[in-house]
């Protein structure tokens, strides 16, 4: 049992199974037509997959993402770093991003929506949105716990304000951001579903209440299922990365990593 | 001389935010964008002063309370008691530890249509909803604060002759609390946010289908105001549970 | 009082193999007996004190106190740790009144007799102050009257002035001595220091490196009750002292 659970991977693939167990179980005894059996769904699978429209949808909604995601990296890493050097900074940007971080950034869909439209930009945009908070709480956090004297060393050595936020804070701080690059790519993949659940128009979050709303059972639970398991490849790929980029560090604190909508 | 630094600091935190509204009402007052896109922001604010006395407005504030507070304190309950079931025994550990790793990265609002399917329009799928989100940050952040208690505190109650069990909840759990709290804090927030959009995604009542009701009216100002309630809600929430925080951990040395 | 027979204990190591931490340890300790146990570093004499007090289980042999066999903690041996362990969630008062209250005594007699206790430790005073506002040693005092309080008739005393400095650490050591003339405990005491251990003890027990074997008991011969300015100057003393010094960087033990 102990050598077993020892294995990497095989736990989590004994629960994912448990799961399905539990759900083509669940459907059998409780006989609810809002729960179609674990295998019907399964089978739904390989037609959504194959099924061009859905594909491209689905491919269209990680592209925005993506790119969302890309974006908010660029903005909000170098933001973060500056609040935690710089007292004045953090004090211009703290309360601003308080108030802000209680809003659902989904929510801001329907008037992003009437600005921009309902296409890619809203999306991608709220998309950034959402990832950017995180991340930049996160590099503020590495960058503020940088120790004084590493800095006072590289002064000493002659490097320039700008060469010591590049080449020793963010070094330094890179660990602590790899947890905010972490929630945010939960919260990515979150604002995705949910904004395109409220926009309805396209992408996996209209796949979904369309087929609800179709009466389309089978479809629901399929798309339920790609969904989860694009979270778990997203999640496993990056614990992978992470733990090649900072190896030297302490493992990430997993209550940040799913923390904030 | 810290006082005169805090209040010259509050200042310029001040002056990003005046920046944006005074932004905002520029660009309103000066017509590039028309009022049915930006209204302006004076207008906004009379709205939410004005709604804010309003019984339509708090009913519907009052039932996105309640969902709010129904999935919170279910996820607490559950999470924390997973929790420290998992630090205390090996067999709960092995069964939670896998489950939240196949479930805490999936995005549970992709589990909405799923909850609405067995739980129906009402209440009960947007309060489930709430449990899915809140209840990981308050399991994990229960699960890694207890198992990092110090042993000696157990054995220190052990030898005057506390049971296992009771140990559990009256020195580990009490040990871990900051932790606890923590991830009570993040799942607070998410629970504000998550019922929130809850609501626009499907509902006849609360502030996120107030939103999506002024929006299909293109009514604009109305759009803003449960918003700016849905920050001020956060705000207040996330002030009330800091003070209780600070109450609870007051025998605890001072952590970030 | 304490028969300690034949005792080993192994830890798994994470990289799988096997570590033996100590290796057939065989002690008797009489009753009101105080009895230090000196070793370097990693020689797993807290360890040995741990399986007394039933915190961790033997690998082999038997622990037995007044002829039975200990399975687990009980209030008969009462553990005082270099890390004092006490619960921050509570007050000086909370922390001593906690195991008489977990004995089951009512909650007035429980209160007088701790209020008694923090007074023997010279702490009048501070019954309301949280741990987190005292000094190492008022925190160390707490402790032992924490401990005190249930009546352990065995004190399993684990490092307990090693993390004070060297002029708190004197002090404790001549009220430890005050406090056990007064009723003769059985005590069990870790140390690494030599001095420390001679002036307090009836019997010295050394300790090899990892594996811990018994090397050599010391019969400490010295009058009591025993003053640390007296003893300093007092030849016996230093020869006590120089002799187990000797013992304790013996070459041949390098090795390791």
């Amino acid at each position: 049992m102990t050598r077993l659970t020892q294995i990497p991977g095989l736990p989590p693939l004994v629960a994912a199974a448990g799961l399905l167990a539990a759900w083509e179980l669940a459907a059998r005894v409780f006989d609810i037509s809002g729960l179609p059996p674990a295998h019907a769904a399964l089978r739904e699978l390989p037609v959504i997959l194959t099924d061009k429209e859905s594909l491209l949808n689905i491919l269209d909604s990680i592209r925005r993402m993506v790119v969302g995601f890309a974006f908010a990296l660029v903005f909000a890493i170098p933001v973060g770093l500056m609040m935690g050097r710089s007292r004045l900074t953090a004090a211009f940007f703290n309360p601003l991003l308080m108030i802000i971080y209680p809003v659902p950034k989904a929510a801001l869909m329907p008037i992003i929506m009437l600005w921009l439209g309902v296409g890619d930009a809203s999306k991608t945009l709220v998309i950034f949105l959402g990832v950017s908070l995180p991340v930049i709480y996160h590099a503020y956090q590495g960058a503020r716990a940088v120790e004084e004297k590493m800095l006072w060393s590289a002064a000493a050595m002659g490097m320039d304000a700008r060469a010591r936020l590049t080449r020793i804070v963010f070094p330094a701080a890179l660990p602590e951001i790899m947890v905010g690059v972490r929630t945010g790519l939960v919260l990515a993949l979150i604002t995705m579903v949910t904004s395109e659940m409220i926009a309805r128009k396209q992408g996996v979050g209209d796949i979904l209440f369309n087929a609800l709303a179709m009466a389309q059972y089978e479809t629901v639970y399929a798309t339920i299922v790609i969904i989860g398991l694009l979270g778990f490849v997203i999640d496993v790929g990056f614990e992978r990365l992470r733990a090649h980029l900072v190896a030297w560090a302490e493992p990430a604190h997993e209550i940040a990593a799913v923390g904030s909508t | 001389m810290t006082f005169t630094r805090r209040a010259s600091e509050i200042a310029i935190g001040i002056l990003p935010i005046a920046l944006v509204i005074a932004l905002w009402h520029a660009i309103a007052a000066s017509g590039i964008a028309p009022a049915v896109l930006l209204p302006p922001p004076g207008a906004v604010f009379a709205r939410l002063i004005e709604q804010a006395g309003s019984r339509q407005f708090l009913d519907n504030a009052a039932v996105t309370l309640y969902r709010l507070f129904a999935g919170f304190s279910i996820a607490v309950v559950v999470g924390v008691t997973l929790g420290v079931a998992a630090t205390g025994s090996k067999a709960v550990e092995g069964i939670v530890k896998p489950l939240v790793r196949v479930l805490a990265p999936l995005p549970k609002v992709a589990l909405y249509p799923a909850m609405i399917l067995m739980l129906g329009f009402d209440d009960a799928s947007k309060i489930a909803l709430v449990v899915a989100d809140a209840v990981f940050p308050i399991l994990l952040a229960t699960y890694q604060g207890t198992s990092a208690v110090d042993n000696k505190l157990v054995w220190s109650a052990r030898a005057a002759g506390c049971t296992p069990r009771r140990a559990l909840f009256t020195v580990v759990l009490m040990a871990a609390l900051p932790s606890v709290l923590t991830g009570c804090r993040i799942g607070l927030i998410i629970s504000c946010i998550v019922v929130f959009l809850a609501e626009m995604i499907t509902s006849t009542d609360g502030l996120g289908y107030l939103l999506v009701r002024a929006g299909r009216n293109f009514e604009t100002v109305d759009m803003f105001v449960p918003l700016i309630s849905i920050s001020i809600l956060g705000l207040t929430l996330n002030a009330a549970f800091n003070a209780l925080r600070k109450w609870l951990l007051r025998g605890f040395a001072e952590e970030s | 009082m304490i028969s300690i027979e034949r005792l080993s204990k192994a830890f798994d190591t994470a990289r799988g193999t096997s570590h033996l931490a100590l290796s057939d340890i065989s002690l008797d300790v009489a009753g009101g007996e105080f009895v230090s146990i000196l070793g370097p570093s990693g020689c797993g004499k807290s360890t040995l004190l741990y399986i007394v007090g039933g915190f961790v289980p033997p690998s082999s042999g038997a622990v037995r106190v007044q002829g039975a066999a200990v399975t687990g903690p009980g209030p008969d041996r009462g553990p005082v740790f270099q890390e004092f362990a006490l619960f921050p969630w509570k007050t000086v008062l909370g922390n001593v009144m906690y195991g008489l209250l977990e004995q089951g005594a009512p909650k007035k007699i429980a209160e007088d007799r701790a209020r008694a206790l923090i007074e023997m430790v010279h702490l009048k005073g501070y019954e309301n102050f949280y741990p987190k506002e005292l000094s190492g040693g008022m925190k160390q005092r707490v402790a032992i009257a924490r401990t005190l309080a249930y009546g352990p008739s065995i004190l399993l005393m684990d490092e307990p002035f090693g993390a004070l400095d060297a002029h708190t650490r004197t002090g404790m050591q001549h009220e430890l001595l005050e406090i056990w003339e007064r009723d003769r405990k059985t005590v069990l005491f870790v140390t690494h220091s030599v001095e420390e251990a001679v002036f307090l003890s009836d019997r010295v027990v050394v300790l090899t490196r990892s594996p811990g074997r018994i090397k050599e008991i010391s019969r400490i011969d010295l009058p009591r009750p025993r003053r640390r300015a007296e003893l300093l100057v007092d030849r016996r003393y230093q020869d006590y002292v120089v002799a187990i010094e000797k013992l304790m960087d013996d070459p041949a033990e390098v090795r390791a």
